[in-house]
């Protein structure tokens, strides 16, 4: 006991000890220092940025279905809401799985293209979102009141804007439905209030209504069709999906993970590749010069460790401080890289939000801790892994030999 | 024209000169299916499907399969299986068309006008549009919508690659820093027998290019590598034809051009510094 307790603080004194040894190795040429700190840190901030792009899409993707409240969502086929046919029954589809014991609630949701006109004239393309069912709406007001009546419409900020009118202005609709096969006539909504949609997106106008309006704008007869229906369980999501899809096979219900599981699969898969793959060359990148920096500089300093181990260093000692002066290196550009990285994650968010059709809250670049503990293990094994090569070189050095060729040389 | 409609195989017949009578197979109209469907339904040219507008197989109509093709990539579907059929636009009307259309009144969502000469067709589809209300016409290129999610992956990448030309210029400077540092003592002594430092500095600049031209072409050649391999492992990876990275001479002139200068300014700088001592103490030990 006692000896393992006398050889803790022995283990912690030489670690500080060559620590402070190295720091004074790397202060002694403060310009390949800097350098190369600065060096891992640009390259730590492009690593750390492409692990938070690996998986920012996706947390935030869920984040906002989450925000919608609604953890499944029933389709026609096994497409995306939205992607496939529409589901033509939507209102006795919806009425029968909310009979279900383990759903609360269920909405039908519709999105057509439509025309809006202001009276004076002023027009704008919008898309149009009919909701049926439950009280419950998708979208938050923000002003006047929720859609109540058959010809209420509520507006997002932009289209509020783009067309001037606020609440208790009318508004006709022009919608375009059936892929556009169809001119039905225009009808005249009032604005009730302005909202802010789920899925806004800036620069492009949206607008909210009931599900029977959607669908006399439509000019549709009968049943309100839907593109999906959204359900809220009473707490069990899966044994929920499971009994909607025993109400109705030809229905596929998807929870909001296996939704997100199928995005993964689609297109959010570039992202996720891209990462990798830069993840790959960055890391590839910081170790090949890293070791490079840290060969050059036991190179030139071959003289002065043949020294050391002259004047009694162990091999062992003069091999930690090649990792020590790594692991310096490597750490302080490491920290560094954090700031630098979520700097640098703004730019690129910004840079990649400016694709058509990408929601306002939704992000590319997305913070979690998993991500800081993946990017310190990779810089850890990167200084690691190039203090290989010249701690070798220390390690094997020939102390008389070398001191003999420094004095001759 | 062009209508996109979702269709259901419902059945496969068999080979239509073996399994159905001979009378049949011309009769059959003619389809072409995407190898990826091909393949996972194990189909071949010149089986017989049946193909239905609805799930449950109603008014199914048998189709023969003259031809497998590989679908244009799209980057915009990336990781979906397209299971695509073309038929001619009559065969598809006929098959989708409801009982209460009249035959000749189905709608078509699209129609590609190839024009005579290309550069009217802004002024065409003016024209279009001035004429028959309802119908939108745009220029092809306008239509592509999703080309701007290109331009802005475009600048994603430019900004990516910024970074890391920055990285790379740091870790070019400590390394040439050292290099230079290495070779004082030559330096020092070359300065001592009389050559002036410019003279040395030129050297040093030759040098830089030297070493910064092998470089970059060694780069141009691993990027060659690597675009090889990527593309391989993501169409692999993906079953498609897209094509993930493709080095064109005008990026690799632009690499050069970045490369070459970037690593001879950064021997040059690293050097300056220690030109700007005397040649004894450069030389001194």
């Amino acid at each position: 006991m006692s000896l393992a307790g006398d050889r803790r603080p022995n283990v912690l004194s030489t670690g500080r000890r060559t620590l402070e040894f190295a720091w004074r190795s790397l202060v002694r040429q403060p310009a390949r220092a800097t350098l190369g700190i600065l060096g891992v840190a640009a390259v730590g901030a492009l690593l750390f940025d492409m692990l938070l792009l690996s998986e920012g899409l996706v947390i935030s993707m869920r984040d906002l279905l989450d925000r919608m409240g609604f953890e499944i969502r029933v389709t026609a086929t096994d497409q995306l809401p939205g992607r496939g046919p529409d589901i033509l029954d939507a209102a006795a589809a919806a009425s029968s799985i909310a009979m279900l014991p383990s759903v609360r609630s269920v909405m039908t949701m519709r999105t057509e293209d439509a025309q809006l006109e202001r009276a004076e004239g002023t027009e704008i393309r919008a898309s149009l979102l009919g909701v049926g069912g439950e009280q419950l709406r998708p979208w938050t007001i923000l002003r006047g009141r929720d859609v109540s009546g058959d010809r209420d419409l509520v507006l997002n900020a932009y289209a509020s804007g783009a067309l001037d009118v606020d609440t208790g202005a009318s508004v006709v609709i022009r919608a375009s439905c059936a892929r556009g096969a169809e001119a039905p006539p225009p009808l005249e909504f009032r604005v009730v209030g302005i909202a802010e949609f789920p899925f806004d997106v800036p620069g492009e106008a949206e607008a909210g209504t009931s599900a029977t309006a959607l669908a006399d704008a439509c000019g549709d007869g009968g049943e309100p069709s839907a593109d999906f229906l959204v359900v809220t369980s009473t707490g069990d999501t899966d044994a929920a999906a499971a009994a909607i899809a025993r109400l109705r096979p030809d229905l596929r219900p998807f929870t909001t993970d296996q939704a997100i599981g199928q995005m993964e699969r689609g297109g959010f898969t570039y992202f996720r590749q891209i990462s990798t793959v830069l993840t790959t060359v960055t890391l590839s990148f910081a170790l090949l010069l890293i070791t490079v920096l840290l060969t050059v500089s036991v190179n030139q300093r071959l003289g002065e460790v043949a020294a050391l181990r002259a004047l009694g260093f162990s091999r062992q000692r003069v091999v930690l401080d090649v990792l020590s002066e790594s692991a310096l290196v490597v750490g302080i550009g490491g920290v560094l890289s954090l700031p630098l990285g979520a700097l640098l994650a703004m730019w690129l968010d910004r840079i990649l939000k400016g694709m058509p059709g990408i929601p306002v809250s939704l992000h590319f670049f997305v913070f979690e801790p998993e991500a800081l503990l993946v990017h310190g293990t990779l810089l850890a094994a990167t200084a690691l892994i190039a203090a290989i090569y010249p701690m070798r070189i220390v390690a094997r050095l020939p102390i008389a030999a070398t001191l003999r060729n420094e004095v001759i040389g | 024209m062009a209508v996109k409609q979702l269709l259901f195989l419902t059945a496969v017949v068999g080979a239509l000169s073996g399994l159905l009578p001979q009378a049949q197979a011309p009769s059959a109209p003619s389809i072409l299916i995407t190898r990826q469907l091909a393949e996972i339904e194990g189909l071949v040219v010149g089986d017989a499907v049946q193909l239905s507008p609805d799930e449950q197989g109603d008014r199914a109509q048998t189709f023969r399969i003259a031809g497998i093709y590989e679908p244009t990539p799209d980057p915009m579907r990336l990781g979906e299986v397209p299971r695509e059929v073309r038929l001619h636009l009559p065969d598809l009307l006929a098959l989708t068309r409801d009982e209460s259309t009249p035959a000749g009144t189905e709608y078509v969502e699209a129609i590609n006008v190839a024009l005579v000469d290309p550069a009217d067709a802004r002024r065409f589809s003016q024209d279009v549009n001035a004429r028959m209300p309802g119908v939108l016409a745009r220029p092809a290129r306008d239509a592509a919508g999703s080309g701007s999610t290109f331009v802005v992956l475009e600048r994603f990448h430019l900004a990516i690659a910024a970074v890391t030309i920055l990285a790379s210029t740091v870790f070019l400077l400590a390394l040439t820093i050292m290099l230079v540092d290495e070779r004082r003592e030559a330096v020092g002594m070359l300065r001592l027998i009389g050559l002036p430092a410019r003279r040395i500095l030129l050297q040093v600049l030759f040098e830089g290019l030297l070493i910064a031209s092998s470089g970059a072409l060694f780069g141009l050649a691993l990027a060659r590598v690597s675009e090889y391999a990527i593309n391989a492992f993501f169409q692999w990876r993906y079953d498609t034809a897209l094509i993930f990275v493709h080095v064109t001479p005008d990026i690799a002139v632009l690499c050069v051009a970045i490369a070459v200068p970037l690593g001879a300014a950064a021997t040059v700088a690293a050097s300056w510094a220690l030109l700007r001592r005397s040649g004894l103490r450069l030389a001194r030990r």
